[in-house]
């Protein structure tokens, strides 16, 4: 696995668009809007490489920081100019309102596309970049409120211990999130999926990354994968509670979630 | 006692916070732990309708003790309850119930259990407006039992707990309009009728309507729409103690204990007006 992204990390935003005729962008909006995180939440993308996920989070928060401070001012009209510089000069360090993410990925290449891309796009606070293993991430305990993992847990060689991980660095209360490529049950569509996946994927990744194999291995793995139930089962083992999950584009991608209570 | 039936598979053994529901009784004397508690529950909100007792919400393998554990449902109602502390602040949003779950030491995550348009913390708190005044008119009707208060007559009765319900609302105020405006989207407008059609259903059982014919649905749709208006003209009320409400209240209640009357007399003269038209057609007649 290892392998198959460092040849692939380069090139990895480009095929994800091709692959997907773009829609990973909307599906990853999706799994921001589902999150709907408040200013001071605390983000753990894990096999988060290049960085979409936790750039799309930023910017979510941005906003929403901004509408409250935008309604703070509104309420404050009364007050002295002193007082109105002041509360310019400590909101102004704090545009993210102590909102962190931080990117983990175990492979260097990923992550060392996303700090480029990440300085290439300016964003520079709250973020932070880790190099560790799914199975056994270097964080303490109850550390995090949402921990998220986009299109990386079919990477997992042991999707239980990943998820026990999950759990353990959450904070009480905090939530899961996993977008993943899942099970069709529309026969129809499956069809067309699979003809799709198995005769365009690879020969775009051979044109665009010079790569058939990573990719030959890509359709693969998404069609080993456990699908919806079966997940749920595996995410309510580990120990989270109200675990749900809602499919996207009638089950070719799922968002699986849950809490730590 | 209600039982939940969960998948064994699950083995919850330290869930970090669904505490154990023995923990929370211990803290007040238990006079009969089978009997519904909520009366002597002030500050902690427990869910309405259910029993106290100890709920086997998950059994794990093993022989994990864990009959006593919270189950979902009641964290949710301990988080909303929390929430509502926020709302002045923050509105009915899911930024409320974020806070909410702050306070009662979660993750802000945790309001990702509830839908983002805080739907559910305003629910949360009609029922349990609903609850506080069926158990004040609960109250108010064994005093009356019991000899030691007059019986009110039926205008004076329904001002009164129209008026101590809208009361609850005060501390909310500011906020109110925009919840109201939430509980009239589509998915809400089930909930929030029934809401509406139950306490207004209690009100009338406690002021003693026994009737089983038509009446009972013109007494609800008039005593709904009583409701309705003042609730709005409060709104905007602006005067010391809503003084202008009440007085509202008052006229509206007046007015429909006279449609009662009127409509006795417009039947009495209709009976009038007919029998005098059969003898001028018998004059006529003969």
């Amino acid at each position: 696995v290892y392998q198959v992204f460092e040849s692939v990390a380069k090139k990895y935003d480009v095929m994800n668009d091709s692959m997907t005729l773009g829609i990973h962008r909307v599906w990853k909006d999706i799994l921001v809007h589902k999150m709907n995180p408040s200013p001071g939440t605390v983000l753990l993308d894990v096999a988060g490489g290049t960085g979409d996920i936790a750039f799309r989070f930023i910017n979510y928060v941005r906003s929403l920081r901004e509408r409250q401070l935008q309604r703070k001012l509104k309420r404050h009209q009364n007050l002295s100019w002193q007082e109105i510089s002041e509360s310019y000069q400590e909101d102004k360090f704090k545009s993210l309102g102590d909102s962190q993410v931080v990117v983990c990925d175990i492979n260097k290449e990923m992550l060392k596309v996303g700090k480029e891309k990440a300085q290439h796009l300016g964003y520079a606070e709250g973020l932070s970049w880790v190099l560790g293993n799914a199975e056994e991430l270097p964080f303490d305990d109850d550390k995090f409120d949402v921990y998220t993992i986009a299109f990386g847990i079919r990477n997992v060689t042991r999707i239980d211990l990943a998820l026990e991980e999950a759990y353990r660095v959450l904070k009480p209360g905090g939530r899961f999130l996993c977008l993943e490529f899942s099970h069709v049950s529309n026969p129809i569509l499956s069809r067309l999926y699979d003809l799709y996946s198995f005769q365009v994927i690879p020969v775009l990744g051979e044109v665009i990354a010079g790569d058939w194999k990573a990719y030959q291995y890509l359709v693969e793995s998404i069609r080993r994968f456990p699908p919806q139930e079966e997940l749920k089962a595996m995410i309510e083992d580990a120990g989270f509670l109200k675990v749900d999950y809602q499919n996207l584009n009638s089950g070719v991608v799922a968002i699986h979630s849950g809490f730590k209570l | 006692v209600k039982c939940q039936l969960y998948p064994p598979q699950r083995a919850l053994q330290a869930s970090a916070v669904l505490r154990r529901v023995s923990d929370e009784q211990k803290k007040e004397p238990l006079a009969s732990s089978s009997q519904q508690q909520f009366d002597s529950h002030p500050t902690d909100h427990q869910p309405e309708k259910e029993p106290q007792g100890p709920r086997p919400s998950y059994t794990g393998q093993g022989g994990q003790e864990s009959e006593d554990y919270e189950s979902e449902e009641q964290l949710q109602h301990r988080i909303l309850t929390a929430a509502l502390e926020f709302v002045p602040e923050h509105g009915w949003t899911a930024e409320a119930i974020a806070e909410g779950a702050k306070a009662l030491g979660l993750s802000v995550a945790a309001a990702g259990m509830f839908h983002s348009d805080g739907s559910e913390l305003i629910l949360h708190f009609v029922s349990q407006c609903n609850t506080k005044l069926s158990e004040l008119l609960e109250q108010e009707q064994k005093l009356v039992q019991l000899g030691k208060a007059e019986k009110k007559p039926t205008d004076q009765f329904l001002r009164d707990a129209v008026e101590a319900r809208l009361r609850m609302l005060i501390p909310y105020i500011e906020k109110w309009p925009q919840a109201v405006s939430i509980l009239l989207l589509p998915h809400n407008i089930p909930s929030s009728l029934n809401l509406l059609t139950s306490m207004i259903d209690d009100i009338w059982q406690y002021a003693g309507d026994q009737s089983t014919d038509f009446n009972w649905y013109t007494r609800r749709a008039v005593l709904t729409g009583i409701y309705n208006t003042t609730e709005l003209v409060m709104m905007q009320d602006s005067s010391p103690d809503f003084e202008e409400t009440w007085r509202f209240l008052e006229n509206r209640v007046a007015d429909a204990m006279n449609m009662g009357n009127t409509a006795n007399q417009v039947q009495s003269t209709g009976e009038a007006v007919v029998q005098g038209l059969m003898g001028a057609a018998v004059t006529v007649s003969n």
